[in-house]
């Protein structure tokens, strides 16, 4: 019996793995990765600091664990290049250690997972190359933690969900923190100006400088290593380390180069197949209505369906709303991104306690934010759905 | 409710108690972790029930 191979072992494919086997003993797994494979919680990247967590004390489950409990053929370091759909079979790459060779391998499938995540956006900066740094994985974890070791400065771009909470991460535990975005406040396409003005204020309780309605024009390099970022209103940003924090692409290369429709992300049915019948995909790299959604919750709503689908009980999946947590130290927020820009908000609450609910033009609620005392009310908010 | 159990989230530490269940989420107190909706999922980190092991009281 060929096994199902599921490409990737982020949270989608591991949680997918984890679900068929829950369901079928015997049908057999082959996780494929270009990345080491070990289990962590990526969200937990950007408050690892204020967990008090190194990057390896944020593994959850490493590659002998995983092995063990999920009963599957596990590779890992190993990039898929290939995918013949005729043949149901996909071309790997395996460095062989001992003699420094790649090998090419063909492996066959009954149906194959496309888990293949998303990559940070690339910076169109002069002088970004090789002097600003993503972090979009354990990883890149390990690394950024090495170079911030005796620095003080840091330069975030980016005020969205990653950059906020790195923001709130870093400052908190003693980093000189500098933000910049082309917004005019920080979660500008998610949450309201009054609460984007108090998440604004909270971060900056522990000294971070936001640089709003500017982009950064260009970085250079001193002798001494120290970069400047110069902005598009003039102001020359020091640091020490830059981050990006622009936000994610689907990675759809692979699906591309096998002829499968994608747009922004991987295109899927209800059931996660893409336009291929023994090809699905789940994740990161996916577009839902033309939406990508880089959150745990829907990675994992599609698991659990799809497991059941591969398993031989069709099952559609159902995103319902799920609001997501934002790690900000002095203030607790609380989002459920509205699903289109036609709308409005309305605010209620004060100071830090804030209730903000966005509907369309219609009057239906779309999306919400809470912050402070009134993230109590989200299954209030839920239920109004 | 006897043998009442609490499970916890091996990824954030929320806790489930049997005994006390999530009234606002409409999972009644005394809600026996087997009849937690499969589709549930962490409040605070969003894994699925999987993610979560039981500790006796």
């Amino acid at each position: 019996m060929k096994p199902i191979v599921i490409i990737g072992a982020g949270h989608a494919g591991l949680t997918l793995a984890r679900e068929i086997r829950a369901l079928d003993k015997a049908m057999p797994i082959t996780i494929i990765s270009q990345d080491p494979i070990q289990a962590y919680y990526k969200p937990n990247l950007s408050k690892a600091l204020s967990m008090n967590k190194s990057a390896d004390q944020l593994i959850m489950k490493q590659l002998r664990a995983l092995k063990r409990d999920l009963d599957a053929e596990l590779l890992e370091n190993t990039p898929v290049f290939k995918i013949s759909h005729e043949k149901k079979s996909i071309l790997c790459q395996a460095r062989d250690s001992e003699n420094n060779k790649q090998e090419t391998f063909e492996l066959p499938y009954e149906n194959l997972i496309l888990a293949t995540g998303a990559n940070p956006i690339p910076l169109p900066i002069k002088g970004a190359s090789g002097n600003v740094v993503s972090v979009n994985t354990l990883q890149d974890y390990s690394q950024f933690r090495k170079i911030i070791k005796d620095k003080k400065q840091i330069l975030i771009i980016g005020a969205g969900f990653v950059g906020c909470e790195f923001a709130s991460d870093l400052s908190s535990n003693g980093y000189q923190v500098d933000v910049v975005d082309r917004a005019t406040w920080p979660l500008e396409k998610v949450v309201p100006e009054q609460m984007g003005t108090e998440i604004k204020h909270a971060i900056s309780k522990d000294g971070v400088n936001w640089h709003f309605q500017s982009t950064v024009n260009e970085i250079v390099k001193d002798n001494q290593g120290k970069l400047s970022a110069h902005l598009s209103n003039g102001t020359i940003i020091l640091s020490h380390v830059i981050i990006s924090a622009v936000g994610l692409l689907p990675n759809i290369q692979l699906a591309k180069d096998t002829g499968l429709i994608t747009d922004k992300g991987i295109v899927v049915d209800d059931y996660s197949r893409t336009s291929h019948y023994a090809i699905y995909a789940l994740g990161d790299c996916v577009e839902y209505d033309g939406q990508s959604l880089p959150f745990i919750a829907p990675a994992t709503l599609a698991a659990k369906s799809l497991a059941k689908t591969l398993t031989g009980n069709k099952t559609k999946l159902v995103l319902t709303p799920q609001p997501v947590g934002i790690k900000i130290a002095n203030c607790p927020t609380l989002i459920c991104p509205p699903h289109t820009k036609e709308g409005s908000w309305h605010v209620n609450g004060v100071d830090q306690d804030l209730e903000a609910a966005f509907f369309n033009n219609k009057k239906e609620l779309c999306g919400f934010a809470l912050s402070g005392e009134k993230i109590s009310l989200k299954s209030e908010y839920l239920s109004q759905y | 409710m006897n043998n009442s159990k609490i499970w916890q989230c091996s990824t954030c530490d929320f806790v489930y108690s049997e005994a006390a269940g999530i009234p606002e989420e409409n999972i009644h107190p005394g809600t026996a972790w087997q009849d937690v909706p499969e589709d549930w999922l962490c409040p605070d980190c969003a894994m699925g029930k999987e993610d979560f092991d039981m500790h006796e009281v």
